[in-house]
C-alpha cells in the first residue's frame, strides 16, 4: 500500500478517470476527499457527473477501506474551492495529494474562428483555471509542511494539436505549462507538481465515463463506431483503460516519485511517439 | 511530527444517533461531528483498519469527533484532540458528554501549561532502528505493581536508571529524560544510593536532546485503558511518540499498572523497544516493591532473559571435536599424505614424512637433554622450515614451546627466560642472553640425536605453548594454552572454510604472535602446504605479492594493517581463495578495492576477532561487498565451541545492543597465566551460564555489543577509551571516515597530549597514506572529514606518510608515528588595538574558527577564503552557543567575513 496514511483530494470524482483514480488511491490505503460539481453546466452540451455518481464513487472507496468525505465543489469559483479544501482539512488534517481531474471536453468540434467568447472562456475556466485555483488554495499549506504532491490530469491534447479542439488543446497545453511553472515554484519546498497525459481512454461502463463518446460526437463520428476509430489511431491497437491512467496518478502521488516533479507522464499507447 | 501533541479516545456509540450526538456536541464545544460509514462489521480487518486510522489521525490545533457506523448497526465514536485544547480530563469530559454519561456542559480547558517538547536525541547505538523509517510502533506490558498506591514520582528515576544501564560500559552515571510537562531533565544516578534515595533526587533542567521520556499529562481519574484495541473503550495517549521512546503508565482493571511504550522506528527496533519496556518495568517494580535496593543491585534481566541472552552468544552450530594433542592430530595427517609437501621455505621443501622424521629427531634430542613432559622449551628462531620442525619437535617431546622473536630486545628475551623458567632455548641467536644457566641449543645440534624417539607424549590438557602478551599495564605475562584448544580451533574451522590438502598457507607472522599458531597448525592439521615468508618479504608488499603468486598461496592470514599494504600493489592475479583477518579491528570498507578484483565467490574474506587467552580466534564474520559498503563493524558470531557474553562492570549480562565487556567461554579458554594466580583468578572467572561448574570465561577487557542476531560488534579496548574535552571518542570511527575518502588508502588516528599532565592539551592526530596516484592533500582530507564528523572528533592534524609503521606482529606501531608538524603559515596575530572591539569575543571566535576550519586564523582573514562554507558557519554558530555567546547570523558572516569586522 503506497498511500497509507495519506489524504488525497480528487476533483471531478463522480465518474470516469476521477472515479478510477479515487478507487485506485483507496486500494493503496489513502483516505479521500472527493469533490464534484454534481450539476450540469450551461454551455456544456452533455450531462456532467451527478451527486448519485459521486456517492457511488465514495461507496467504492469505503469498500476498499478508505475514510471518505464527499464535497460539492465548483472549480470555477475560488471560494467554493477554498471551502472544500478547508472542510477536507478539518476532517482529515493536512492534505498530502491533490488530483486536478475536473474538466470538460466540449463545447468543441469547430474551427477556432467559430468558437464563441463565452465558450472559449468556459473551457479555459474549467480545464485550466480550475487546476490553478486548487493549486492556489493548497500550495501554501503544502509548502509550509514541506510535503505534498499535485497531479494535473492533462491530455495528449496538451502535447499535440487536435483539429477542431482549439479551446481544449489550448487549455491542456496551458495546464502543462502551469504544471512546469508551479513545479519550479514549489520544488524548494518539496511539494511536487506533475501532469498525466492520457490518450484515448475507453468509456468503461464501471467508471461511467463518457469522454470518448463526447469527443466523437463533437467530431461527428457515429457513436457506434467511435471506439474503433480511436483504436486504429493508437500504436498499441488498444484503448487506454481508466485504471491505466489511475496507476500513473498513484505513482506520482506516492513517495516512489519523491524526486519526480514538473514532468508529464504520458499514458497513450504510443500515440505521441510518432 | 504531527500527532505527537494529540491524544485520542474511542468509545462505543451504538444506538445514540447522529442528531443526538450533534446536539450534545454543540454544548460541549464549537466542533462538528463527522459521520462515516464503514462497510464491514466491527471485527473485520477493514473495520479494524478504519478504526486504527481514525484513532491515529492527528488534528492540527483542535478537536475532531468521528462517528464510525459499522455494517451491523453498531457504532464507535473516535475523538482526537490537541493537548493544548483538551487535556486528559477535558477529553474524558467530552467523551462522557457525547455518550450521555455526563450532562452536556462545555469542556474545561487545560489547566497545566505544557513544556515545549525537548528536541530528539540522535538514534542511540543500542537502538538498532531503521534509520530511514518514519513510522512508529507501540508495546504494552502489564506489571503487578499497584497503580493507585505507587507514587508517580518513581517513574522518571526508574527511567533514568534504566537509561544509564543502556549507556553501557563507561556510563557517566547520569541520564537525560524528558516529560511533556517539564522538558529535559538530567538525573544523577550514583551506584551507591538506594532506589528510595533516587526517587527523591532532584533532577536538573537541561536543554538537550532526549531519547526517552514519560507522558506526564494529567489524565482523568481513573484514566481510560491504553491500547486495548478492543472492548468498549480505549485511549491513545499520543498519536506519535513525542520522545523517541515515550512511556505511559496507566491502571489495569485488576489494580495493576500497564506500562505502554510508543517508539519511533527510526530510533529503535520493535525488539529493542520491547526489551527496554521490560527492563524499565523491572526497575519500576523494584522501585515500588523493594525501595531499599541499592541502585547498583537493581537487575534489569530476569533469569529467563539472562538464559536467553546467554544463549544468544552461542553459535548455532556445535563443535564436533574430540580432545586431542597436536602430535597425534599431526600424525594422522602425516600418515594420510606422507609425500605431500608440508613446508616450503625458499627452495627447501619438506614432505609430511620428512617433517615427521625431523621433528621426531628434535623431540628425541630434547628428551636426551632432559626435557620431560610438562617442561617449557624456549624457541627463538627466524621464520624458517627449521622453526616449524622445532615447534613440532617440542610438542612431540611432551613439552610446551615458548616462542620469542629474534628481533626482540635482549631485555625482553631475558625476561621471558626467567619468567617462564626456561632451562632450554632452541636458537641460532648468538646474542641470546645466557643468564640463569639456560642451555642454548641450535636446531642442528638437536637433530643429530640418534634414532627415532617414540614414547607417549603430552595429554590433551597439557600446555602446547606459552605465548607472552604485553598488556597495557605491567610486564608481559605468559598465557598457557593446552593442546586441546588448538585442536578445537582447527576442528571449529576446518569444514566451514573447507581447509584441506589443496590449500597453500603462508607463515607470515612471528612465532611469538599467536596468529602464527593459526597459520602453522591450521595448515599442518588439515594437510596443507605451509609457505614460509621471510621477514623482509613480509615488509615489502611487492615481494610478498610475488611470493604469493610464485607459491600459489590460497589461504592468507593477515592483520588489516599488513593487508592494506598489499592492497597498494597490483594484486589482481593472486590465486587466494580465503583471507583471514586477525590481530586488529578491520574496517571492512578498505576491502572494496580487493572485491573489485576478487569477487566474493572466488575469495572469501573472513574477519576474526580473537584474543591470545582464548586461543587465537573467537568469532568469525564473512565480509561481503554488501557489509563492506555498509561499513559493518560486526565480527560475527562465536566459532563453534566458543561462546560470548557481554557484561557490565559487575559481570551481569547486559541487554543485546548495549555496550559492555566481552567475555569469552568455551573450547578456547586458556589454562591461565603462568605463575600469576591472582591475575588468572581475576581474568579467568567462573562461567555462571555453563552446565559444567568448573567452566571458566575470560574477561577480555575489550568492549563490545552483542547484536540481537547473535553477532558481536567489537568496539576496542576498555582501557584505551579516549576522552577529549569530556567527549567519548572512538578512534576507529574517525579512521573509518578518513578511509571513506577516495584520496586515502590507509589511515591511523592517535591521541596526543602536548603536555602529558594536562588533559586539555589532548588532540587527535591523523596519519594517512595517500591513494595511488593522488598527491597528498592533508588539508583537503581534513576538510572532508570535518564535513562528516562532529567537531570534537575532527583530527587537529593530518600527516601524510608513505607507509604506516607496523610492529613486528604486523599491527600499527603508534610509537613510530612522527610527531606532526603544525602549520605555522600565519603566526598568531595579536588582538587589535585596545578599545577597537570586543577582544574576548574576537579571541573566542578565532579559537572556534581555528577549530572548525582546522587552520590558523588571523583577525583579518576572510572566513570563506580560509575554506569556510555555510556548513562550517553553522558549526561556528553551534560552537558559539555552546560557549554561551550570541550566535552569528549567516548573512552577517557573508557581509563581514573577518573576525575584526564582526567584532567591531
Amino acid at each position: 500500500m503506497r498511500l497509507t496514511g495519506k489524504t488525497v483530494v480528487v476533483t471531478g470524482a463522480s465518474r470516469g478517470l476521477g472515479r478510477a483514480t479515487a478507487v485506485a488511491c483507496a486500494a493503496e490505503g489513502a483516505d479521500l476527499a472527493l469533490l464534484d460539481l454534481c450539476a450540469d453546466l450551461p454551455g456544456v452540451p452533455y450531462p456532467l457527473g451527478t451527486a448519485g455518481q459521486l456517492e457511488h464513487t465514495a461507496a467504492l472507496c469505503r469498500k476498499a477501506g478508505s475514510a471518505v468525505l464527499t464535497v460539492r465543489c465548483d472549480v470555477r469559483d475560488l471560494r467554493s474551492v477554498e471551502e472544500a479544501v478547508a472542510l477536507a482539512e478539518d476532517r482529515f488534517g493536512p492534505l498530502d495529494g491533490v488530483v486536478n481531474n475536473a474538466g470538460i471536453a466540449a463545447p468543441s468540434g469547430r474551427p477556432a474562428h467559430e468558437i464563441g467568447e463565452e465558450e472559449w472562456a468556459l473551457m479555459i475556466d474549467v480545464d485550466l483555471s480550475g487546476a490553478w485555483r486548487m493549486i492556489r488554495t493548497v500550495g501554501k499549506a503544502m509548502s509550509a509542511r514541506r510535503s505534498g504532491s499535485i497531479v494535473n490530469i492533462a491530455s495528449t491534447a496538451g502535447l499535440v494539436g487536435y483539429r477542431h479542439f482549439a479551446g481544449y488543446v489550448a487549455a491542456k497545453h496551458g495546464l502543462i505549462g502551469l504544471t512546469k511553472a508551479a513545479a519550479l515554484d514549489y520544488a524548494p519546498r518539496k511539494v511536487r507538481v506533475n501532469a498525466v497525459c492520457p490518450g484515448s481512454v475507453r468509456d468503461a461502463p464501471a467508471a461511467e465515463g463518457r469522454m470518448l463518446a463526447e469527443i466523437a460526437r463533437a467530431l461527428d463520428v457515429p457513436v457506434s463506431e467511435h471506439e474503433e476509430t480511436f483504436v486504429t489511431a493508437q500504436p498499441m491497437n488498444a484503448l487506454i483503460e481508466p485504471e491505466d491512467v489511475a496507476a500513473a496518478v498513484v505513482y506520482l502521488l506516492s513517495d516512489d516519485a519523491r524526486q519526480v516533479t514538473g514532468t508529464t507522464l504520458t499514458v497513450d499507447g504510443g500515440f505521441t511517439a510518432r | 511530527m504531527p500527532g505527537a501533541q494529540c491524544h485520542a479516545v474511542r468509545v462505543s456509540a451504538t444506538g445514540v444517533g447522529v442528531r443526538r450526538l450533534e446536539n450534545r456536541l454543540a454544548v460541549a464545544g464549537p466542533w462538528r461531528l463527522w459521520p462515516d460509514d464503514v462497510p464491514a462489521t466491527p471485527a473485520e480487518p477493514l473495520a479494524v483498519r478504519r478504526r486504527e486510522a481514525e484513532l491515529r489521525r492527528p488534528v492540527t490545533r483542535d478537536v475532531r469527533c468521528v462517528l464510525l457506523r459499522y455494517a451491523d448497526g453498531t457504532a464507535d465514536l473516535v475523538v482526537v484532540a490537541h493537548r493544548d485544547r483538551l487535556d486528559g480530563p477535558g477529553l474524558r469530559h467530552l467523551t462522557e458528554v457525547l455518550t450521555g454519561e455526563r450532562p452536556p456542559s462545555p469542556c474545561p480547558p487545560p489547566d497545566v501549561p505544557r513544556a515545549e517538547t525537548p528536541p530528539m536525541a540522535p538514534a542511540p547505538d543500542w537502538g538498532h532502528g531503521e534509520p530511514t523509517a518514519t513510522t512508529h510502533g507501540s508495546h504494552h506490558l502489564d506489571l503487578p505493581v499497584p497503580y493507585v498506591t505507587t507514587p508517580a514520582s518513581l517513574r522518571l528515576p526508574a527511567l533514568a536508571l534504566t537509561l544509564t544501564r543502556y549507556d553501557g560500559h563507561g556510563s557517566t552515571g547520569t541520564a537525560t529524560v524528558g516529560t511533556d510537562r517539564t522538558g529535559a531533565l538530567e538525573y544523577a544516578v550514583p551506584a551507591s544510593i538506594t532506589l528510595r534515595d533516587l526517587a527523591t533526587a532532584e533532577p536538573t533542567r537541561v536543554t538537550r536532546g532526549v531519547v526517552a521520556g514519560i507522558l506526564d499529562e494529567p489524565e482523568a481519574t481513573p484514566p481510560l485503558p491504553v491500547g486495548t484495541g478492543a472492548g468498549p473503550c480505549e485511549r491513545l495517549p499520543c498519536l506519535a511518540p513525542p520522545f523517541p521512546l515515550t512511556f505511559v503508565f496507566s491502571p489495569l482493571p485488576d489494580g495493576g499498572t500497564r506500562l505502554s511504550c510508543f517508539f519511533r522506528a527510526g530510533h529503535v527496533s520493535a525488539a529493542v523497544a520491547e526489551g527496554f519496556t521490560r527492563h524499565l518495568g523491572a526497575v519500576y517494580r523494584q522501585s515500588a516493591l523493594a525501595a531499599g535496593t541499592a541502585v547498583a543491585d537493581v537487575e534489569l534481566l530476569d533469569s529467563d532473559e539472562q538464559d536467553r541472552v546467554a544463549r544468544l552468544g552461542r553459535p548455532g552450530a556445535a563443535l564436533a571435536s574430540e580432545p586431542d594433542t597436536l602430535p597425534r592430530a599431526f600424525a594422522r595427517v602425516a600418515a594420510a599424505t606422507p609425500d605431500a609437501v608440508a613446508v616450503r621455505d625458499g627452495e627447501e621443501e619438506l614432505t609430511y614424512r620428512e617433517l615427521d622424521e625431523r621433528s621426531a629427531r628434535v623431540a628425541a634430542g630434547l628428551r636426551a637433554r632432559g626435557v620431560r613432559r610438562g617442561d617449557r622449551v624456549g624457541v627463538c628462531l627466524e621464520r624458517t622450515a627449521e622453526l616449524v620442525v622445532t615447534l613440532l619437535g617440542v610438542v612431540r617431546a611432551g613439552a610446551a614451546y615458548v616462542p620469542t622473536d629474534p628481533a626482540y630486545p635482549v631485555d625482553r628475551l631475558a625476561h621471558t627466560v626467567s619468567d617462564a623458567g626456561l632451562n632450554v632455548v632452541v636458537t641460532r641467536l648468538a646474542e641470546f642472553p645466557r643468564d640463569g644457566g639456560v642451555t642454548l641449543l641450535r636446531p642442528d645440534e638437536l637433530a643429530d640425536a640418534d634414532g627415532l624417539w617414540d614414547v607417549p607424549g603430552a595429554a590433551p590438557d597439557d600446555p602446547a605453548y606459552l605465548i607472552y602478551t604485553s598488556g597495557s599495564t605491567g610486564r608481559p605475562k605468559g598465557v598457557i594454552v593446552p593442546h586441546r584448544n588448538v585442536v578445537a580451533l582447527i576442528d571449529a574451522t576446518r569444514d566451514e572454510y573447507r581447509l584441506g590438502p589443496d590449500d597453500t598457507w603462508t607463515l607470515f607472522h612471528s612465532a611469538a604472535f599467536d596468529f602464527s599458531v593459526w597459520e602453522i597448525w591450521g595448515c599442518l592439521l588439515t594437510g596443507g602446504r605451509l609457505v614460509v615468508v621471510p621477514y623482509f618479504v613480509t615488509r615489502d608488499p611487492e615481494d610478498f605479492r610475488d611470493l604469493l603468486l610464485a607459491r600459489q598461496v590460497t589461504v592468507l592470514s593477515q592483520t588489516p594493517s599488513a593487508f592494506s599494504q598489499l592492497l597498494q600493489v597490483d594484486h589482481a592475479r593472486l590465486p587466494v581463495r580465503l583471507v583471514v583477518f586477525g590481530g586488529e579491528p578491520l574496517d571492512s570498507r578498505m576491502l572494496l578495492p580487493w572485491f573489485d578484483r576478487h569477487p566474493e565467490h572466488t575469495c572469501r574474506m573472513v574477519n576474526m576477532f580473537g584474543i591470545t587467552e582464548t586461543t587465537v580466534h573467537v568469532t568469525a564474520q564473512t565480509v561481503t561487498r554488501e557489509l563492506a559498503l555498509a561499513g559493518s563493524r560486526s565480527v560475527g558470531p562465536a566459532l563453534p565451541g566458543w561462546h560470548l557474553y557481554v557484561t557490565d562492570e559487575r559481570g551481569r549480562l547486559v541487554p543485546p545492543g548495549v555496550t559492555g565487556e566481552i567475555r569469552v567461554g568455551g573450547a578456547g579458554v586458556a589454562a591461565g597465566y603462568l605463575d600469576r594466580p591472582d591475575l588468572t583468578a581475576q581474568r579467568f572467572v567462573p562461567d555462571p551460564y555453563a552446565q559444567d561448574p568448573s567452566a571458566r570465561v575470560y574477561r577480555s577487557g575489550d568492549l563490545g555489543r552483542l547484536r540481537p542476531d547473535g553477532r558481536l560488534e567489537h568496539l576496542g579496548r576498555i582501557d584505551s577509551q579516549v576522552k577529549i574535552r569530556g567527549f567519548r571518542i572512538e578512534l576507529d570511527e574517525i579512521r573509518a571516515v578518513l578511509l571513506e575518502d577516495p584520496a586515502v588508502a590507509a589511515a591511523a588516528v592517535v591521541v596526543r597530549r602536548d603536555d602529558p599532565a594536562d588533559p586539555a592539551t589532548a588532540r587527535l592526530d591523523a596519519y594517512v597514506v595517500p591513494a595511488d596516484g593522488t598527491a597528498a592533500d592533508p588539508q583537503g582530507i581534513r576538510k572532508r572529514a570535518a564535513g562528516i564528523l562532529p567537531e570534537h572528533m575532527v583530527p587537529a592534524t593530518v600527516t601524510p606518510l608513505d607507509v604506516l609503521p607496523l610492529t613486528t606482529n604486523g599491527k600499527l606501531d603508534p610509537a613510530r608515528l612522527p610527531v606532526p608538524v603544525r602549520s605555522t603559515a600565519s603566526a598568531r596575530p595579536a588582538p587589535g588595538p585596545g578599545g577597537e572591539g570586543d577582544i574576548g569575543l574576537a579571541e573566542a571566535l578565532r579559537e572556534i574558527w581555528e577549530a572548525v576550519l582546522g587552520t590558523p586564523v588571523g583577525l583579518d582573514d576572510d572566513f570563506f577564503e580560509l575554506g569556510g562554507n555555510s556548513l562550517f558557519a553553522v558549526r561556528v554558530s553551534a560552537a558559539l552557543r555552546a560557549r554561551g555567546l550570541p550566535s552569528l547570523p549567516l548573512r552577517d558572516l557573508y557581509r563581514t567575513p573577518t573576525i575584526r569586522a564582526l567584532t567591531t
